[in-house]
């Protein structure tokens, strides 16, 4: 187990700069994700990490230990890949102990350690198949039993349930989870999938085009969310974003939006007039008498709750309720919105009011 | 769709395999008959063979020492072309190198002429250039063999690198990341992944040394002959010893036929290998 530090750290690739001065701190057996859109450079920093890119600026640290140039073999840490990578020709068996043959352990040790890794990842009876005689859940599990048998300082995954379907994806979500439950070891877990990331979380990283936009627990981000970014990446369905400004509705103060639908507003240090992004969650959208009248444009019942699409002029809304709604696109329903849940965006920024 | 019935391609392919098989056939004919029934009227059929010729091929020390030279050549060239052609490879596939792709083009450009062309540089180097004292390249083993590689190398390169490039590197990530060296990743992951395309390379280059005739006749005198060569001292002024030759032929063909049967499921799996994304 040892803590990570990142340290202002800059990727080039030639003359492109991806990597924009990122600093993250982890503590000694956190679980850290980091989580962002396609290209924003979660892969890359966690590939600096496992030493497989050079860093360009800045200090990478693991236990205290500056480990810029130092070999991925000597960093102390193991690497699961999205696509599980392993040897085709080698046997499960063979596969879980090759980090162990590479460090000259005895064959008696090997054979301890790889048993013990299997029994915890229900692999024993797989130990004499090859990768392709496996499914994607077993190879993915291969893939921690040979990261797991090495007792690393670091774990480091690479996207790896992207290649797995959505239930086998909660499966093996849940047995990373138990995994570092029962190690307690450092987890770096790249991901492009918020609810994955969410779920499973100490902190979470959001990154976008090669910067850190917030750090958090999954709640605080969820709850306190820094600009319009983090507030529409984290969370599902994403929030809802209205443009407008603020104006005042006799004696008290309303949001306007551009198409002149108007919304209660909360406690804000926000001047009349000023042009803002008016967010709120989905879940957060009830339906109510003496609320802002809307017209349904689409209802999707799931079961356990029913999503509701309605429009005011060209401002569109989400709500997500447990009810079971009967209304039909075209006719109307009044939606109730706390002021306590809205968060309030500077409009040219962004960033948090 | 209908599908064609097997009837029609078993006898299509029956047709093709037996218009290809038979000239060799037929050169085993001719290897068993002794000389006096050479011009009769041919029989199809193979009756009462005579094995004179194979006695006489196999009891002549000369040619038992081209056999032995041909062996030594086309083993030595195929093994340093695979070998260096699988490294060539995983530099290209696996090392930003500028204009590695100019490199890769330009390395085939030797095969793009006529061997012909070649032959007097290559007989002037051997002869001149490439001397130490007394000793020369011309008519040696290792001259032979680095003749045949100059012309295989390239070759090599060529077949091998979709191997090596259809080797995801995420495997040499895991490897270096699971404590691996350079080496070790090499060794112990990229090698044996490449098993089908180096046993295709291998047979190939082996085959191309076994089967060379003109640089073989060129640039050797009699201590590094080969066999293809051997099959010329049989055309004679006072005429042509055909069963000896066709028995020499049969000689050239076995060790070649016995290495394709052996290795023929890699080889069909190395032409294939990379086609289809996995």
């Amino acid at each position: 187990m040892a803590n990570v530090t990142i340290d202002k750290v800059i990727k080039r690739y030639g003359a492109a700069q991806v990597m924009h001065g990122v600093s993250v701190d982890i503590e000694d057996g956190e679980f850290v994700v980091l989580v962002g859109p396609s290209g924003c450079g979660k892969s890359t920093l966690l590939r600096m990490l496992a030493g497989l890119e050079e860093i360009s600026d800045g200090t990478i640290s693991i236990g205290g230990r500056v480990v810029n140039d130092v070999l991925p073999k000597e960093r102390d840490i193991a690497m699961v890949f999205q696509s599980y990578a392993l040897y085709p020709h080698k046997t499960v068996y063979d596969n879980i102990g090759f980090p162990l043959l590479m460090a000259k352990r005895s064959k008696a040790e090997i054979a301890e350690k790889v048993k013990g890794a299997a029994e915890i990842l229900d692999l024993t009876k797989y130990l004499d198949r090859y990768p392709k005689e496996l499914s994607g859940g077993q190879r993915q599990r291969v893939a921690m039993g040979r990261a797991i048998v090495r007792d690393p300082q670091v774990f480091l995954f690479d996207e790896p349930l992207s290649n797995l379907d959505a239930k086998l994806r909660v499966t093996m979500r849940i047995e990373i989870k138990e995994l570092h439950q029962r190690l307690g070891t450092t987890i770096v877990y790249v991901t492009h999938d918020q609810v994955e990331a969410m779920t499973m979380a100490d902190k979470i990283v959001v990154m976008r085009d090669g910067r850190v936009e917030q750090i958090g627990s999954p709640l605080d981000l969820y709850d306190n969310p820094v600009n319009t970014f983090v507030a529409g990446f984290i969370g599902s369905p994403s929030m809802n974003f209205v443009h407008g400004k603020i104006a005042s509705d006799g004696s008290s103060r309303v949001f306007q939006s551009d198409s002149g639908l108007k919304l209660p507003l909360p406690q804000t240090t926000a001047a009349e007039g000023q042009a803002v992004t008016y967010g709120v969650r989905p879940e957060c959208v009830r339906i109510g008498e003496g609320g802002v009248e809307m017209e349904i444009v689409a209802v999707e019942p799931t079961g356990s709750e029913t999503q509701i699409f309605a429009r005011s002029g060209s401002d569109l809304i989400d709500a997500l309720v447990k009810e079971r709604i009967s209304a039909r696109p075209g006719s109307k329903l009044g939606f109730v919105i706390d002021p306590e849940d809205v968060h309030l965006f500077d409009r040219k920024t962004g960033q948090h009011i | 769709m209908r599908k064609p019935s097997p009837i029609i391609g078993l006898i299509f392919w029956s047709l093709v395999s037996l218009l290809t098989l038979f000239p060799i056939y037929w050169l085993f004919v001719i290897s068993v008959k002794p000389a006096v029934q050479l011009f009769s009227t041919p029989e199809l059929i193979l009756s009462d063979p005579y094995w004179g010729n194979y006695a006489k091929v196999w009891g002549d020390r000369l040619l038992r020492s081209y056999m032995l030279n041909s062996v030594i050549i086309s083993t030595g060239n195929a093994v340093i072309c695979t070998v260096l052609g699988f490294f060539a490879c995983y530099a290209l596939s696996r090392f930003n190198m500028s204009g590695k792709e100019s490199i890769f083009f330009w390395t085939i450009t030797n095969r793009m002429a006529p061997p012909a062309v070649f032959l007097l540089p290559l007989f002037l180097l051997m002869t001149q250039v490439y001397t130490v004292g007394d000793w020369k390249l011309l008519d040696t083993r290792i001259g032979m063999i680095l003749v045949y590689c100059t012309f295989n190398l390239p070759f090599a390169i060529w077949t091998l690198r979709p191997t090596v490039d259809g080797i995801p590197k995420e495997l040499d990530e895991a490897a270096y990341v699971d404590g691996a060296s350079s080496w070790q990743v090499i060794t112990q992951i990229v090698f044996p992944l490449c098993r089908p395309g180096l046993a295709v390379t291998l047979i190939l280059t082996w085959v191309f040394a076994w089967n060379e005739y003109l640089l073989a006749a060129t640039l050797t005198n009699f201590n590094a002959r080969t066999l293809t060569t051997g099959l010329s001292e049989y055309v004679t002024t006072t005429g042509t010893a055909w069963g000896v030759m066709a028995t020499i032929s049969v000689f050239t063909l076995i060790p070649a036929l016995i290495v394709f049967g052996l290795v023929q499921k890699h080889i069909v799996a190395g032409l294939t290998f990379g086609a289809v994304k996995g």
